[in-house]
């Protein structure tokens, strides 16, 4: 036995191996001078085997088994042993006794370690990185080929998952959503990198910024804003949209294809409302025909207060003669309505459709001048100027 | 007696840590064995032993604990750690969800290997996480919301295993 392990270490020219031999019932019979080296207490011929290694616990039918198929060996490999690891072979040895050789593989083991530490490692701040990349807002980082790289779960969450999966570019045209027609990533980067840009996808509002990386590379960074442009964009007495909003939706309906009208609506008397009541009944009169007037629109309509006791309505429509019968709705509802402070209230409209040729200004201008005439025709009417 | 002052028929009971890679396997051995906790990540490669003695019912057991290096889909574990095995701790890092994933994953092997084995789950680093977090995973008597850290649920996830396999 000695001599097999005397011809192994000379042939690798290092103490590399050492034996353990056992017998039919798993006790130790003898070992080598070195064993103790990967155990604690030196072995003890008659003991069991598995007093000194219990990684053989478990293996005991396979044990048995090589005394059957004497040409089968059993291994573990890379079995730490106190400061060393081996691989342990289990031969047949002769009828009585089974064979247990050591091959110390501790370098070789310590380098796959160190290899096996640092990949390790890498993948752990991998996944830290994309926790952190994931928590911020939505990125999207793209090429200057117009190519996009990476897109984090934020950026997923919002922009369709299932379109991201192939990362379409075409489909995914953030830059469709700025006010301004773009043709692409470069164009939108040109356009943004300067200044903040507010986009509205969906009910949602976001801050989009672009930071060039190393000339090569765009990040486009989408803040979501919602409940916070909301606030901004509310007049705080009616609850209505202020007029730099309804500005911005009408300056977008414009860039769009579709039908809508602007309606310009003032209360009728209501000086007379502020003279005779004071302006606190005034601002409660305000508040009451707005919540009425918002409670008679479709989700999808704007309603703005232009400022003092005149509105806006922004309405999209498919059909004309519907969109005004819903306006003359909303002038009866308000004119049969019993107010708290006051009893009755009327509002005249004014309203103008988008044509091809218009721009904001004649689009807004012809909705006044219908308002000036339902004011001077005798109030509490609604006019239309095509 | 044998020349280490226990019974020489105790019963030798093999089990084994399983998890992917960092999950702090190798953590909840050593909280369990000697009572220590280092935070310093050091890869476990290939097999490391440890044993436990406990009694049930006036029975003497040794627990033969495999502390296996952790493996992922693209890294497997020799098949050989399993041979034998009467239970395993399926150990993920509660606060890492791909290890999460990789729970059923590391029951399905053990079992395919061990049929009859037993298993415990430990959802570990516990420590990390926030109380709504920990609320959002599933207990029952063989799943544990441990910390090698903080010493929590350690001893309980081993002895509900030696419980299920010594039944």
């Amino acid at each position: 036995m000695k001599d097999i392990q005397a011809i192994l270490n000379i042939v690798f020219k290092k103490d590399l191996f050492e034996y353990v031999q056992i017998d039919k019932d798993f006790n130790v019979v003898n070992t080598s001078s070195n064993i103790c080296k990967y155990v604690e207490d030196i072995p003890q011929r008659g003991l069991p085997v598995f007093d000194y290694f219990p990684e053989l616990v478990g293996i005991e039918e396979e044990m048995h088994n090589l005394f059957i198929h004497t040409e089968e060996t059993y291994s573990l490999e890379s079995v730490c042993k106190k400061a060393y690891y081996v691989n342990m072979t289990i031969d047949y040895y002769d009828e009585n006794n089974l064979f247990i050789l050591l091959h110390d593989i501790t370098s070789m083991t310590v380098s796959s370690q160190k290899i096996l530490q640092y990949s390790n490692e890498s993948i752990l701040v991998n996944n830290r990185l994309q926790k952190i990349l994931n928590s911020q807002n939505a990125l999207l980082f793209c090429t200057y080929e117009n190519d996009i790289l990476y897109s984090n779960a934020q950026f997923e969450d919002y922009f369709c998952t299932d379109i991201m999966i192939d990362y379409d570019i075409k489909k995914l045209n953030i830059y469709q959503y700025v006010d301004v027609p773009l043709d692409d990533y470069n164009s939108l980067f040109d356009y943004v990198s300067t200044k903040e840009e507010y986009i509205y996808i969906n009910e949602d509002t976001f801050i989009l910024q672009a930071t060039s990386i190393n000339h090569s590379h765009k990040l486009f960074t989408l803040t979501k804003v919602t409940k916070l442009t909301d606030k901004m964009h509310i007049d705080l007495l009616t609850g209505a949209y202020n007029k730099s909003y309804f500005d911005m939706r009408l300056k977008r309906m414009m860039q769009e294809e579709g039908d809508f009208v602007v309606v310009v609506l003032d209360f009728d008397n209501f000086k007379m409302i502020n003279d005779s009541y004071g302006h606190q009944v005034g601002d409660s009169v305000l508040k009451e025909c707005s919540s009425l007037i918002k409670d008679n629109m479709r989700k999808e309509d704007i309603f703005a207060r232009w400022g003092g006791e005149e509105f806006l309505l922004l309405l999209e429509y498919q059909n004309m003669s519907d969109i005004m019968g819903k306006i003359e709705r909303v002038r009866e509802i308000i004119a049969k309505h019993t107010f708290a402070s006051i009893e009755r209230l009327t509002v005249s409209f004014g309203v103008s459709a988008r044509q091809e040729e218009d721009d904001i200004d004649t689009l807004l201008k012809r909705a006044d001048e219908a308002l000036y005439e339902a004011k001077e025709s005798g109030k509490n009417k609604v006019i239309f100027k095509k | 007696m044998n020349n280490k002052g226990y019974l020489k028929e105790m019963i030798r009971k093999k089990i084994l840590l399983l998890g992917d890679f960092s999950v702090g396997k190798t953590s909840l051995v050593r909280r369990y064995v000697d009572g220590a906790f280092d935070d310093k990540y050091l890869t476990t490669i290939g097999v490391k032993i440890a044993k436990k003695y406990f009694e049930v019912a006036g029975v003497e057991y040794e627990m033969i604990i495999w502390d296996v290096e952790g493996s992922t889909p693209s890294k497997k574990i020799a098949l050989g750690y399993y041979k034998g095995a009467s239970g395993a701790i399926c150990v993920a890092d509660s606060s890492r969800e791909e290890t999460i994933k990789g729970l059923e994953r590391h029951k399905e092997i053990f079992l395919l290997e061990n049929p009859k084995g037993k298993i415990v789950t430990a959802y570990n680093k516990i420590d990390l996480l926030d109380e709504a977090s920990k609320a959002k995973i599933l207990l029952d008597e063989n799943t544990f919301l441990t910390s090698a850290k903080d010493d929590d649920c350690v001893e309980e996830v081993f002895l509900q295993l030696m419980r299920q396999m010594v039944v």
